[in-house]
């Protein structure tokens, strides 16, 4: 069995290598349960602080970098995520959570201004660049979707002047993330996918994956003597399902296998030529890394340093009795860490790249580390009027507790009663929940922002509940798509101990909630509009037709003869009469 | 101005009293021919799919192939858990589930009702969708034991062998559960209450595992044992429990899967045969009708209805050749469909009558049929409302010309003087008649609250008692009218105006309740209000006032209310339901043991609106039949 401790390791190392060198990236993969494949990207970039306040942009991208500026953003984050971390089979999240955000997208920035309303003035200028920049409605983040955290997110960076730093937060958990947004992602790289690790990133297969989020983080650092770097870190994590990923492109079909191909537990007593109870297979799965992502690594990116530990790329953290092949024609390096259960190739330049690691039964297996806590949020009863928010979080530790702070920001229209707000653990009829934080929601201006920092005693679990109504939206509210229901926002965690070692924190985020409104039959409007139209036409008509005309008797008409042919005769007939008789009479 | 007048002055007319019973009868009349007309071509419609989304039909189907030899393995599997208790056979059943990578739970029940012990246990397991985000689920479901309490063994193996194939799949924009329910009706329903986290915690465990929010839900039901069962059609049941109907988008899917898609036939309502004429179409509605308005569970997907989460079961039938590979290819191509949703099931029609499995009428349509029937007893009770403010003592126009020798003395007149017109007016035209109130309003509220002690009676009863009890509700309730009758006639002796207040009461709550329930439970609406119908012609007769000659009614009164009395006995709902168990071949205590049930497991209404609308209608339409013997 071996130990976790190798990741942590690794994680540190990335760290304090990262300030030396002005580029790097790292691959991290780790097989997990249930044929899963952890691939972890992350790509790191810092540029001096008066370089960049000079628009001398080498490793930023100048895009992004023009829109901070404009924008007076000071530290950004922006997520993109899909599907879910199952944390029961796949133990603690990568980055501890810091690096990913709920379903859809996710922005955070601390933004320098004078008083709130310069700050969200630059706010919605930054969203609305940042939609441009990366193809997501985020200019759809307004005043109802934006809330200002107080306890959930520290600065990560090192701030001169946080006085006049505004944290600014808002999510999107509808926003379907796609590959519309990858290629925006990849082009802010220096090697913008044509080289590097970058290369595997193929829209196909991340957007196939059981999890998968996409981040982008902006943070000033700075050194103890003054100097300033700001750093750019480009995250992408994804949980691969082997089989899934394995299948070519163009027979994505999971066919049923031919029979001779699957295998047959032959104790039992029907097993027969038509009667196949499958052996489940308890070996690791065989898969390579072009394999499962379609396409073949591209060599180094030649921008990253090459003399240093981090010229270490590619790296795998499987037991030291997996057996690994490399499949290339350039020069790469190997190392292994102290433990064996971490190995790291040197990527050749010029040259693929290729790790295949052949099905094998495995006699070890790694520990994965446990997760500080786990949660679960649904949505109970049912109905157009009234429901209840239920949220379920588990401390899985026999021995410390575990204080955190929930984090909830819900669309006005769904209303919560804080007086049903109830937080009860298992183990101790004690109260958790230590301090509280509410701004309640203002109708189409603002949504409901909630904070509660609670404490969970080890190996128990909270639950906490409260009620809220459904309001009855105007008529132009609703979406295309009214009957799917409404996003509500997954809650968001933010441990406060266990301490994180680094200061990005440990999160952990829940699913998002769809939320059923009463919502009308759209076609009645244009029914009643009908009805009511044709009831006002034929009554309207008729009254006013009786109103405005005078009708006589026709005897009563001078002159008006009989209609008709016989009537146009009889006119000319007379008037010729009239003509001859006054002839007559003149002569 | 002067049709007004007329109107006006035709109050006063006593003609006007005599309209009434014959616009109630033609309003029943006219409501059965309402129905009865449905069947045809022209007030029927072909069915459609509404929602866009579904594509029924549109995808290719691979479930074949070597998933047929596993099939067969995991129906091995399931007979040999036959024997085992629901907690072992749960076990063997989750570790299938599970060695596909599904996340798997269990969930204990345990009810109590008529004295008996309900309890076994649901395994479920969940499929996270690949391109999903927990926000929503459907559910395919196969219960251990089927409604006619046979072993679900076909049904239990194809939702396993689902459960691996769906897997493979990264499409799935929902999240799917397999739920494997330990009986047909409780089992699904402590379920989908503890999903909705409306359970009560002492008799069902919450569930450990959730998924989002369900947005449908497809039961197979497939008892052939380990060696196989071919079928010929499919039998798609859809009634929900209190009559609540899924959208018949869904049902519409079914049928277009099944039989456009695979070549299966599709039956409904137990009609095994069904050759498109008027009265298979007429039997088919009919039979609906009865199912909707018993309200009753009629499968494991009948619970789900109610949380407006739109379920079928699919109920293999007959002997044919269809496999269980064909059933897996519907069952396939249905959750395709149901996939492709992109919002909860809105478009099609929740209300309908299905006369085919193609053929319906929406609610438009046919609702004007049980509303007539309701009409009927409005209008009987605003006729007694107005007769009983009507003096007794206005002379009859028709009795001077029929004997103009005969002299009587002249009705008392009254001159009036209105803006310088003079004239003379009979006294009691101008009388103003009170009603006294306090006994019709006493006597109808108290007996609609009696209803209450039969309600709790049967609910609460164990199913050794239950035929005494029911035995006793039916003697009772016969003779309790006479009783009551007689007893008033002792303490108050009630006027012809009090009798005729309480009919028109009982009428007019009945009238209002029946249209407001046609609106919820269509069915339910129009099989009482026809069972109560000659309720509208029930009179309390009265000797006539003095001086008036005794018409046949009114001189054989005693004759005529104990007649009509003992034939009002037949119409008490306790002798209707035995009559109707008798007729059907159902034991009465069987009846009675499912209504607890519903009553305690699956929230049944249909006991209230027989108790606390229905009999105290009957029962006071009796009691004024059975007064007329004591005038």
């Amino acid at each position: 069995m071996l130990s976790f401790l190798a990741l942590l390791l690794f994680n540190a190392f990335i760290a304090s290598a990262s300030a030396s060198s002005d580029y790097s990236e790292h691959l991290l993969l780790r097989p997990l349960p249930q044929k899963a494949l952890l691939a972890s990207f992350n790509f790191r970039s810092n540029e001096s602080s008066t370089a960049f306040e000079q628009q001398n942009f080498r490793y930023f991208p100048r895009s992004l970098g023009q829109i901070l500026q404009h924008a007076g953003t000071k530290e950004l984050h922006l997520r993109f995520s899909l599907g879910r971390w199952d944390a029961e089979n796949w133990g603690q999240r990568p980055w501890n959570g810091a690096r990913e955000g709920g379903t859809g997208v996710e922005l955070w920035a601390w933004v320098e201004a004078q008083n709130e309303e310069e700050a969200f003035a630059r706010w919605l200028t930054l969203t609305n660049a940042l939609s441009g920049l990366f193809c997501a409605s985020l200019n759809f983040i307004d005043a109802t979707k934006t809330i200002r955290p107080v306890m959930s997110f520290p600065p990560e960076g090192d701030h001169q002047n946080p006085s006049q730093l505004h944290l600014l937060h808002g999510t999107l958990p509808h926003e379907v993330v796609c590959t519309e947004n990858l290629t925006p992602f990849l082009k802010l790289l220096p090697c913008k996918g044509k080289a590097g690790i970058s290369s595997l990133l193929d829209g196909h297969k991340l957007f196939d994956a059981s999890w998968q989020t996409m981040a982008v983080d902006v943070r000033p650092v700075c050194e103890e003597d003054g100097e300033c770097t700001l750093e750019t870190e480009q995250t992408v994590d994804m949980v691969l399902d082997i089989d899934r990923s394995k299948r070519p492109r163009d027979n994505p079909i999971p066919r049923p296998l031919p029979i001779e191909e699957i295998e047959c537990d032959t104790s039992k007593g029907y097993s027969a030529q038509d009667t196949c109870y499958p052996i489940h297979k308890t070996s690791e799965p065989a898969f390579s890394l072009s394999g499962i992502y379609g396409r073949s690594l591209k060599g180094a990116c030649p921008l990253t340093d090459e003399s240093s530990e981090n010229s270490y790329t590619v790296c795998i953290n499987t037991p030291p009795e997996r057996i690994i092949h490399v499949n290339t024609t350039g020069q790469y390096a190997e190392s292994t860490s102290e433990n064996h259960a971490m190995r790291c190739y040197k990527l050749p330049v010029g040259a693929d790249f290729d790790l295949v690691l052949p099905e094998q039964q495995m006699t070890t297996r790694l520990v994965l580390a446990q997760p500080p806590l786990y949660a679960a949020r649904h949505i109970n009863g049912h109905g157009q009027e009234h429901g209840s928010v239920q949220a379920v979080i588990t401390n899985p530790s026999s021995t410390d507790a575990v204080e955190f702070v929930y984090l909830e920001s819900l669309p006005w229209f769904m209303k919560p009663y804080i007086h049903t707000l109830q937080a009860r653990v298992n183990s101790s009829p004690e109260n958790p929940i230590r301090e509280t934080y509410y701004r309640p929601a203002v109708d189409r201006q603002r949504g409901t922002h909630l904070e509660l920092r609670m404490v969970i005693p080890a190996a128990s679990t909270l639950t906490l509940t409260y009620d809220f109504e459904k309001a009855i939206l105007r008529y132009t509210e609703y979406p295309p798509d009214a009957n799917r229901g409404f996003d509500a926002a997954p809650a968001i965690i933010r441990l406060i101990s266990p301490e994180s070692l680094d200061k990005k924190g440990i999160y952990l985020r829940t699913t998002s909630l769809l939320l059923p409104l009463p919502t009308p039959d759209f076609s009645m409007p244009y029914n009643v509009i009908i009805l009511t139209s044709t009831v006002i036409a034929l009554g309207f008509g008729n009254i006013f037709n009786l109103l405005v005309r005078r009708f006589v008797g026709a005897d009563e008409v001078q002159g008006m003869g009989p209609g008709g042919l016989k009537g146009i005769i009889r006119g000319k007939v007379e008037r010729l009469k009239a003509r001859f008789l006054t002839k007559k009479k003149t002569a | 101005m002067a049709l007004l007048s007329t109107v006006l002055a035709l109050r006063r007319d006593p003609r006007i009293l005599k309209v009434p019973p014959y616009l109630s009868l033609l309003c029943i009349l006219g409501g059965i021919a309402w129905l009865l007309v449905l069947p045809l071509n022209e007030y029927s419609r072909s069915t459609y799919v509404s929602e866009n989304a579904l594509l029924p039909g549109q995808v290719h189907t691979y479930f074949t192939g070597s998933e047929h030899n596993i099939f067969r393995a995991y129906r091995h599997e399931v007979a040999s858990q036959v024997e085992k208790s629901p907690q072992e056979r749960n076990n063997h059943l989750g570790d299938i589930l599970r060695s596909n990578n599904l996340r798997v739970a269990t969930q204990n029940y345990e009810y109590h009702a008529s004295g008996r012990n309900i309890s076994n246990q649901n395994v479920y397991a969940v499929l996270q969708g690949p391109r999903a985000d927990a926000t929503e689920a459907i559910v395919l479901i196969a219960a251990w034991n089927n409604m006619a309490g046979e072993i679900n063994h076909s049904g239990v193996a194809l939702v396993l062998t689902l459960a691996r194939y769906f897997k493979r799949w990264s499409l799935w924009s929902k999240d799917i559960i397999f739920l494997i329910s330990g009986d047909s009706t409780s089992g699904p329903q402590a379920w989908v209450d503890a999903y909705h986290d409306s359970h009560s915690p002492d008799n069902v465990e919450s569930l450990s595992i959730k998924s989002g929010a369900l947005q449908g839900a497809v039961a197979v039901d497939y008892p052939a044992g380990p060696w196989g069962h071919r079928y010929d059609k499919l039998h798609i049941v859809y009634d929900g429990v209190n009559g609540q109907l899924p959208n018949l988008d869904l049902f519409n899917t079914a049928v277009n899967i099944a039989s456009g898609q695979m070549g299966i036939g599709c039956t409904l309502q137990r009609m095994w045969k069904h050759d498109d004429k008027y009265q298979d179409r007429l039997t088919t509605m009919l039979r609906g009708m009865i199912s909707q308005g018993l309200g009753h569970a009629s499968g494991p997907h009948s619970s789900f209805i109610p949380y407006h989460v739109d379920a079928i079961t699919l109920q293999t039938v007959g002997d044919g050749w269809h496999d269980e590979m064909s059933l897996g290819r519907t069952v396939e191509s249905l959750f395709r469909s149901l996939n492709n949703l992109l919002e909860h099931f809105h478009q099609s029609f929740f209300f309908y009558l299905l006369m085919q499995a193609n053929r319906f009428v929406s609610i438009g349509t046919y609702l004007p049929s049980a509303m007539v029937i309701a009409v009927n007893f409005s209008i009987t009770s605003i006729a007694l409302w107005v007769a009983s403010g009507r003096s007794t003592s206005m002379p009859k126009l028709a009795s001077p010309s029929k004997s103009p020798k005969d002299k009587k003395e002249n009705p008392p007149t009254t001159v009036v003087r209105r803006n310088g017109d003079i004239s003379i007016v009979p006294t009691a035209a101008i009388e103003i008649t009170e009603r006294p109130l306090f006994l019709p309003l006493a006597f109808v509220l108290s007996t609609h609250f009696l209803g209450l002690l039969p309600l709790y009676i049967f609910n609460n009863t164990p199913k050794p008692s239950l035929f005494l009890a029911y035995s006793l509700a039916m003697s009772m309730t016969s003779v309790l009218p006479f009783l009551t009758a007689a007893l008033l006639h002792i303490l108050r002796g009630p006027t012809e105006q009090e009798t005729t207040l309480i009919q028109c009461f009982s009428l007019l709550f009945l009238g209002m309740f029946l249209a407001a329930l046609a609106t919820l439970n269509f069915s339910l609406s129009f099989l009482v209000g026809i069972a109560a119908s000659p309720l509208s012609f029930v009179r309390g007769l009265y000797p006539a006032p003095k001086g008036e000659v005794e018409g046949f009614a009114t001189r054989n009164r005693g004759a005529i209310s104990v007649v009509g009395s003992l034939l009002l006995a037949a119409l008490n709902p306790v002798i209707v339901i035995k009559v109707a168990t008798l007729y059907w071949g159902i034991d009465v205590v069987d009846i009675l043991v499912k209504a607890a049930e519903g009553w305690h497991v699956w929230g049944l209404w249909t006991q209230v609106v027989v108790w606390l609308a229905w009999w105290p209608a009957w029962f006071a339409g009796s009691v004024v039949m059975w007064s007329g013997l004591f005038t």
